[in-house]
Parts: structure tokens; sequence; C-alpha cells
């Protein structure tokens, strides 16, 4: 007899355990959980064509244009960071040998926001192309023009220009 | 004799009254809702990287395992959450913490997507039970993040009806 009653103790104590009203869902616990996250610089230039200007009569074509070079500029830096983007020319020539095409003869004028609308080449100082404010990544193109002269020495002639991406 | 007689039939009714008689007692058995949730670490972090080689960083470590424990009641949905205590924050800069995102593995747990304005749903489960599964965290990488250490704190809720 004792033994059923307390076994019908048992159960109603389950019973009285199930029978919460399914309401609203209560919290139980809680856990925090720390995130961190590292953003450090980074920077890349990405140049996409060719400069490139074919040989054209210098009185039909005084000044020659190559086709338009896009210019990708990406930074990830702190707020309010000057980003700068420049070009400088690896010779005062192109044709070294005989120094009759100045680096100066180069000059190009640019699309995109931020980007600086025109330039000179110089062999003795960077040249700006683009300047921006903060993180960020910035597409624009620049057409490059060398004036075509009929004192340039013969030959095929190449230079590399160099681009930096900066911050002050 | 008749005395000696009396006797054991007093004791015989005595016997019989005692087997006779009924007990009772009351049991009170207190089963509350208890929960707990733990992880295999208490903090992940991650890395700096290139936002083109890799756009989505994983955390490390690169999985955190997850036992949410509960007695509810039975058939009662027990459901785990987190919310972020707000979005990842450097000093004054803010980057929305919805750029971090989480995939998993275990029975009752989904993926998704950090956010401060509401918890969201890290796994469901009916009744009590013990449940382990994972969670791999990746923060999407950008090249318009200002640089600098951000974080933020995740809150984890089990909660049941």
């Amino acid at each position: 007899m004792k033994k059923a009653t307390w076994g019908a103790g048992v159960v109603a104590a389950g019973v009285a355990l199930l029978a919460s009203p399914a309401s609203a869902q209560t919290v139980l616990t809680t856990a925090p959980l720390n995130v961190s996250v590292t953003v450090g610089n980074q920077a890349r230039i990405t140049l996409t064509g060719s400069v490139d200007f074919a040989d054209a009569d210098p009185d039909v074509f005084p000044t020659l244009t190559a086709t338009p070079l896009d210019v990708q500029a990406r930074a990830r830096v702190a707020p309010a960071t000057t980003v700068n983007l420049t070009v400088m020319g690896g010779a005062s020539h192109f044709d070294p040998a005989t120094n009759t095409i100045p680096v100066a003869n180069l000059t190009w004028t640019s699309t995109g926001t931020g980007f600086t609308a025109n330039g000179t080449m110089s062999d003795a100082a960077q040249q700006s192309v683009g300047s921006w404010t903060g993180p960020g990544a910035h597409s624009g193109t620049q057409t490059y023009s060398l004036v075509n002269s009929w004192a340039y020495a013969p030959g095929s002639h190449g230079m590399t220009l160099t681009y930096t991406l900066s911050t002050p | 004799m008749r005395h000696a007689f009396l006797a054991v039939w007093l004791a015989i009714v005595s016997a019989v009254a005692a087997l006779a008689q009924t007990a009772t007692a009351t049991m009170a058995v207190t089963l509350n809702s208890v929960a707990r949730v733990s992880f295999s670490t208490l903090t992940v972090a991650f890395p700096d990287a290139n936002p083109d080689a890799v756009p989505q960083v994983a955390a490390v470590p690169a999985s955190i395992d997850i036992s949410a424990k509960a007695r509810a009641p039975r058939n009662a949905q027990v459901t785990l959450t987190l919310q972020s205590e707000d979005d990842l924050r450097s000093g004054i800069t803010v980057l929305p913490a919805s750029l971090i995102t989480w995939t998993a593995t275990g029975a009752g747990f989904v993926g998704g997507t950090v956010s401060p304005a509401a918890a969201q749903l890290v796994g469901s489960w009916t009744g009590s039970g013990v449940r382990s599964g994972t969670q791999s965290f990746r923060f999407e990488n950008r090249w318009t993040h200002p640089s600098g250490t951000y974080t933020l704190t995740l809150v984890y809720t089990l909660s049941a009806p």
C-alpha cells in the first residue's frame, strides 16, 4: 500500500512539471562569445592595358594617342587617411641613346572620381594620378598622348612607368 | 483458561488491526528548468587578409564546438539564438555586424548572419536534452573597410516555453 501511494506521488509531480503553459519563450540561460576582427592596411594597383603609340606622320598626327589604360587603385587604410596614386617615368628620354623624345612629351588625361584630370610625365618627380580619402577601391582611365615630332630618332623606344600608391 | 483464551484473541485482533492500517506519504519532486550553453572557446578572431585573395576570412579557430543542455517541458521547443550586442567597433569606426556569417553542423543547428537588431536562430530542438554542434564563422573582407581592430560580443540565449 505504501508503495502504491509513493508511486502516485511521483506521477503527480511529473504531471505538474509537464503542465506548464505553452506560452512565450522564457530565457533559460545566456552565454557570451567575444569576437575580434583585425583589418590591416592593404593596397593594390591594377593596370589593365598597355600604352603603345604607332608610327604616324607628324604633320598628319602631331599628337599620338594611346588606347585608354584602365587604372584601379585599392587601399584599405584608416578613416580620413589620404591615399595618393602617383606615376613617374623611368628615364629622361624614351630613346636614351639619342635623347630625342623627352619624357615630358608624354601627357595624359584621366577619368574617374578622384583621378587627376591631366598631367605631364616626369622622371624627376612623382606626378599625381589620383587622390582619395579613406579606404576604398577607385577605378578610372588614363589616356596617354605623345607629342609627335619630326625631330624624333627612328626606332622602337620604350620606357617603364612606375605607379605608386601611398599614404602620407 | 478463559483468560488465556481472551488474551490470545485480543492479540489476534490487534494484529489484524495493524495489517489493515493505511499510511500516506507525499513526495515533492522539484524539477526546475535547467539550461547551460558552453563553447570550446570563448573568443574567436579574424586575422587580417588581402580582400582579393581572401574575400571571406575564416575565424580562428575555424569552428567552435557548442553544447546546449536544457531541461524543458516535454514537447516544448528549445531554441538557441545569438545576437550581437552592437556592430563591430574600432574606436569610433563602425562596421556592420552582418559582415559576420556562420555555417553550422549538428542536428538542429542552422547557419545565419549576425545581427545586433534581432536574435538569430542557432538551433532548435524539442524537449530536454543535450545538443552538440559546431559553428564556423566568416567575415566578409572588403577594400572599403577602414583598417583597425574591431570587436563585438555575441550573446547566446537558450530559451524554452
